[in-house]
């Protein structure tokens, strides 16, 4: 390498710096200030002062367990339910020739370009007409199937080779069977993209639990951060910090954990 | 409707989602139209047909007007600097030869943690007077306590929408670039082409799609901001940071105003609607001419 290409290569990663201090900066002050006193979070607290307290303190006024159990159940539910659903429909999508096929396609396409924030209002109406307010089912129930769901697995199935499907066929393996015996361990890659796609999203999501939500009682973690940080507004910020911290560390870890399946999985992102 | 197939029981198998997608998906979309042309009181579960009176309500109601006018504020200020900015990071890290994945992982983390945590954070970062963002950028600029100024809150929600925002487009320029194919480059380059005129002619053409659809979902984004509009302002002070997405979920649950909720939510589906297709439809389409010229 020249003497020019290292510079350049040098310059390009200060600069990438400059714009990932700006990244990064939310997370370490909200880590600093929630290890810091309360009298000392505006400043003059040094390594020496660092306290679990405002830990202890968000844990007492907000039950954190309930709303991991909450949110984890949440997430389980709904990525269950749409594998359970989409993979089969994908599969008949992409597989079978039948009289309302286009039909079929264009609601799934419909569906796709409908934004989640739309049935809000009357998802609500209909939930709370069968007194279902509040209640786990109410977090899960937009998202038992998904229109996205379908149609990644019918494109991911339709690049798959014919040859396993007719030797299947010749097996006499079933509809049924080829869905889960035969399509399902051919698509891996693609259900684990769309597990973490999923995940992400029902974990992540505040807007839907704050539309069916009214109590603390099923609060999942995003809800219970926000009525946390709505109670202590103003006050606390060491308390604040350190909820915000319980909050966001399940998934930070599992991105540390598994950084090129979240990337692959959250940047699938083309529908809610 | 009566499905032929080859096989019997292969229908049976679309039954359970399609199913689910007409009860969560189509009937509500269905009878938000419905909502909309009736007073219709969730406690007492009594409804009066009103006809347009809710769209004449709403339509013409000041709190509606800012809303519009904030929503579009907001996705002038969120999606030109998330798109331009995370081209620059992008052309960057491509560039290197070691290191990238970390760049990359450093710009992708605030997508991959909950926003609604972090946006109690930044509300912390914003804190008036001795917050990080007036301690630096506001003695520069000579402002202070945006959460409580009603120019500066929206900017300040601004700013962490696209924080939140750059990793998403960071990624899909990454692998636009990657298609990028290298000896077009090499014999630009050996054709005496400077870095300014390899990237204008090789690169940005081979960009489009990848461009195209971030620009999209970037603006379909801005256009659901929900989150850190609830946690650090709750639309104030007076409005002046409310969206249309906040508005309907501010009208239609939080006040129970089913009607008003629903004729928002029909504008705000009509608008995401409208803006995706005349994108695709104005940038789409250049871009489709170009890659044939």
């Amino acid at each position: 390498m020249t003497a020019r290409v290292v510079t350049r290569q040098v310059l390009t990663h200060l600069a990438l710096a400059v714009g990932g201090v700006v990244m990064l900066a939310p997370f370490a002050i909200m880590l600093w200030t929630a290890f810091v006193p309360e009298r000392l979070v505006f400043g003059g607290a040094g390594l020496g002062d660092l306290t679990l307290e405002n830990f202890r303190i968000a844990v007492r006024e907000s039950d954190w367990l309930r709303a991991y159990r909450s949110s984890v159940i949440v997430a389980a539910v709904t990525f269950a339910s749409q594998l359970l659903t989409c993979l089969p429909a994908g599969y008949v999508l992409a597989r079978h020739r039948f009289r309302g096929r286009s039909l079929a396609l264009g609601v799934m396409f419909g569906c796709l370009i409908v934004p989640g924030m739309v049935i809000a209002i009357p998802s609500y109406v209909m939930i709370s007409r069968v007194g279902l307010l509040d209640t786990i089912a109410a977090l899960v129930w937009p998202g038992l199937t998904s229109a996205f769901g379908i149609f990644l697995f019918r494109q991911f199935i339709l690049t798959l080779p014919q040859s396993i499907f007719d030797a299947a066929r010749m097996d006499r393996v079933g509809e049924f069977g080829m869905v889960w015996r035969v399509v399902l361990p051919n698509v891996k890659p693609a259900i684990a993209a769309f597990g973490i796609f999923s995940v992400v999203s029902s974990w992540n999501d505040l807007f839907w639990a704050s539309v069916v939500l009214q109590s603390s009682a099923n609060a999942t973690v995003p809800f219970a951060i926000t009525q946390f940080a709505d109670q202590e507004a103003g006050v606390r910020y060491g308390a604040q910090m350190a909820a915000a911290t319980l909050a966001v560390a399940p998934l930070i870890v599992a991105f540390l954990l598994a950084q090129r399946q979240f990337v692959r999985g959250i940047n699938l992102n083309v529908a809610d | 409707m009566t499905l032929r197939i080859r096989q019997p029981r292969a229908g049976l198998l679309l039954v359970p989602a399609y199913v689910l997608l007409a009860l969560t998906v189509v009937a509500p979309v269905l009878v938000v139209i419905v909502l909309s042309l009736f007073d219709y009181d969730p406690l007492l579960g009594t409804a009066d047909f009103v006809a347009l009176d809710n769209f004449g309500r709403v339509l013409s109601s000041d709190e509606f007007g800012r809303a519009l006018v904030n929503t579009a504020i907001y996705l002038i200020l969120t999606v030109p600097v998330t798109l331009t900015a995370s081209m620059l990071v992008a052309l960057g890290i491509h560039s290197l030869s070691w290191g990238g994945t970390l760049w990359r992982n450093v710009y992708f983390l605030p997508v991959a943690s909950t926003l609604a945590a972090m946006a109690v954070a930044w509300r912390w970062l914003f804190y008036g007077g001795s917050g990080v963002v007036d301690a630096t950028v506001g003695r520069v600029l000579g402002v202070e306590d945006w959460l409580h100024s009603t120019t500066l809150a929206l900017p300040a929600v601004a700013v962490v929408g696209t924080w939140e925002n750059v990793g998403f487009a960071v990624v899909m320029f990454l692998a636009g670039l990657s298609a990028v194919p290298p000896q077009l480059l090499e014999a630009a380059r050996l054709d005496g082409a400077g870095a300014w005129s390899r990237f204008w002619h090789v690169t940005w053409p081979a960009l489009g799609p990848a461009v195209v659809f971030t620009l999209i979902i970037t603006t379909r984004n801005a256009l659901k901001v929900f989150d850190q509009v609830r946690v650090m302002t709750e639309g104030g002070p007076v409005n002046s940071s409310t969206t249309l997405s906040y508005l309907l979920w501010e009208r239609g649950i939080r006040f129970l105003d089913v009607g008003g909720g629903s004729v928002i939510t029909l504008v705000l589906l009509a608008l995401i609607l409208g803006v995706t297709a005349i994108q695709l439809g104005t940038v789409g389409l250049r871009w489709e001419r170009a890659g044939t010229r």
